[in-house]
């Protein structure tokens, strides 16, 4: 699914003034498969691009396309779909149930389309060395820990694209590589592209390209 | 799991006090209904007299006595008695103008003969089938309805013979007969009894037997109309009784006792099916406004679910499922708890000597589903709003 942005203005940055490069206000396209740095300061629209591409914000002029549709037409049942098989979102602020375990957490949302087993997360779990939180509540977590439980909770189900908001911004360097081998792995399973919205730091990964807020 | 976390950590004190004033209101509400609408099906059947119908005449006093006062009823009379509210229609009874002696006619019953009185009514004020209640020329056998009081002087005379006596049933099978004769001819015509009244003392016949026999038999210039039938408006006895004696007319006692009382009760029961509808529609409110706070407490779960991808249609129906079953537990409750109060309430009439149907009325239930459906639509309306706006926020 290619993913177009055409002179996309969200409102509140409309008064900000936006480099020539910028996303904002150009005409942008995320192709399908690649794997994409969102590169910017604070304050540039890192996470308004995450809401506006996923269709959780729609203060904006200018248009976003699937496939040539505008977002803006999609009816509820239609992103629905999209949110279970075509689009997965690691948020900044995570978004995780705090009241519910780790367990919980992950089955939630693994439940709607089954794509792992239990066994599976709980491996997913082992890998960035949190195997142990299972049964814990996910707001007694460290933000670290959090934030691999909200990784692993965005790669249990099919996608086209994992839109990732600042995911790293808890963990150390030795983390933040488990969570990237396992976020590239998963996407080059399902041939699914990435964005990843980041204060600058490429953490030594190859992306296919770059782009700017 | 969905579940487990929209309803995790929730207020019950406000649920409680919801499902109390929800499940007192439902069981008011079945109780009262059921028991109107016995109250006012009281009487029927035994009665062939329509509901809520007297029969009225003016008082006889000196006056009438020394022929200074009318005791019948003229056209303009009838018509200004029609116009009050609480009257819903008025019809001259007609008495016969001819002679007329009735007999039994069957081999299984003693002989029996009398000169008697017959009248006829408005067939509206009846509740007899109409193809029941016909009579034309030529036809052989004339349908009567016998005032009750004859069947007990029949037993009575039965039981002197040493005859067995009969039931109502078995007294509509015996065949009579009536000759009716003026000074020139006289003519025999079977009678069939089809039911029986406690409210006229006399036989009552078709309208157009009465016409026949005026017609053909009459002794002289018509009768003077002496007594009228008054339908009064369900549950408005008081005024019609009120109207009577302000207007010295008189009516046979039990039947303004009984319609009198009934006025009564179904007034009380109105008043208390007012308050249980108050009480279903507020605790109603209340279990609505609780969906609310739930949701508006669990707003970020509900957004949270939508942006993970779970259907919005999912998320409103484990709120509309869980309300539909709390309402669904106190409408049940409140349907057990109505068939004890009924017990009871049915033991302490029939200890009163009013046995009423035992039956459940169908318009309690009518109303508890009525009541549910209202409930449900109310609740998932509720939700689907509140999960909506959760989706577009």
């Amino acid at each position: 699914m290619k993913i177009s942005l055409n002179k996309v203005m969200p409102i509140p940055l409309a008064s900000i003034n936006h480099g020539a490069n910028s996303i904002w206000g150009n005409e942008v396209e995320l192709l399908p498969g690649k794997k994409i740095m969102l590169n910017a300061a604070s304050g540039k629209g890192k996470s308004t691009f995450t809401y506006t591409t996923t269709g959780l914000r729609n203060d904006y002029s200018g248009a976003i396309l699937y496939d040539d549709r505008d977002v803006k037409t999609f009816s509820v049942e239609e992103w629905t779909t999209i949110r279970q098989t075509k689009i997965s979102t690691v948020f900044q602020d995570l978004q995780l149930f705090p009241t519910l375990t780790v367990k919980e957490n992950l089955l939630l949302k693994n439940k709607l389309t089954s794509v792992f087993s239990e066994s599976e997360l709980k491996e997913k779990l082992d890998q960035l060395g949190i195997a142990d939180k299972w049964e814990q509540r996910c707001g007694l977590l460290s933000m670290g820990q959090q934030q691999r439980v909200a990784i692993i909770r965005a790669l249990a189900q099919p996608f086209e694209w994992l839109i990732m908001d600042e995911p790293f911004s808890h963990l150390d360097e030795a983390n933040t590589q488990l969570c990237l081998a396992m976020i590239n792995k998963r996407a080059d399973e399902l041939n699914a592209g990435f964005v990843l919205t980041s204060l600058g730091d490429d953490h030594a990964f190859q992306y296919d390209y770059t782009l700017n807020l | 799991m969905l579940r487990q976390l929209l309803f995790r950590n929730q207020d019950k004190k406000q649920l409680i006090i919801a499902i109390v004033g929800s499940f007192l209101g439902i069981t008011f509400l079945i109780t009262s209904i059921h028991y109107l609408i016995k109250v006012n099906e009281f009487g029927k059947g035994t009665e062939i007299l329509g509901p809520n119908t007297l029969i009225v005449q003016k008082k006889v006093n000196a006056g009438a006595i020394m022929g200074l006062a009318k005791t019948d009823f003229s056209d303009s009379e009838i018509e200004k008695m029609k116009k009050e509210r609480f009257i819903s229609d008025v019809k001259p009874v007609i008495s016969n103008n001819f002679d007329v002696s009735f007999q039994t006619d069957d081999p299984h019953v003693p002989y029996f003969r009398s000169d008697v009185f017959i009248q006829t009514v408005d067939p509206q004020f009846l509740d007899v089938k109409s193809d029941k209640w016909k009579w034309k020329e030529g036809d052989t056998v004339v349908p009567i309805i016998l005032p009750r009081d004859f069947i007990v002087m029949l037993n009575t005379f039965m039981s002197a013979s040493g005859i067995p006596q009969v039931s109502d049933e078995l007294a509509k099978e015996i065949r009579f007969k009536f000759t009716i004769k003026n000074e020139e001819r006289k003519e025999f015509i079977a009678a069939k009894n089809i039911g029986f009244t406690n409210e006229v003392a006399s036989i009552l016949v078709p309208q157009s037997f009465m016409e026949y026999g005026n017609k053909n038999f009459a002794l002289g210039a018509d009768k003077k109309i002496t007594q009228i039938m008054i339908a009064g408006k369900e549950s408005e006895f008081g005024l019609v009784e009120e109207y009577l004696v302000k207007h010295g007319l008189e009516s046979k006692n039990s039947q303004m006792v009984v319609g009198k009382l009934k006025s009564i009760v179904s007034t009380l029961i109105v008043v208390i099916l007012g308050i249980s509808i108050i009480a279903v529609f507020v605790s109603c409110l209340v279990l609505i406004q609780y969906l609310q706070l739930l949701m508006s407490k669990n707003a970020y779960e509900v957004r949270t679910l939508i942006r993970i991808g779970y259907p919005p249609h999912s998320i409103v129906k484990t709120f509309f499922v869980y309300f539909l079953k709390i309402f669904g537990v106190i409408t049940l409750s409140g349907f057990a708890v109505f068939f004890v109060f009924k017990f009871f309430l049915d033991n302490i009439l029939i200890a009163g000597g009013l046995a009423i149907s035992s039956t459940v009325s169908l318009y309690s239930i009518i109303a508890l589903v009525v009541a549910y459906c209202i409930f449900a639509w109310a609740s998932y309306s509720t939700a689907k709003r509140g999960v909506m706006k959760e989706h577009s926020a």
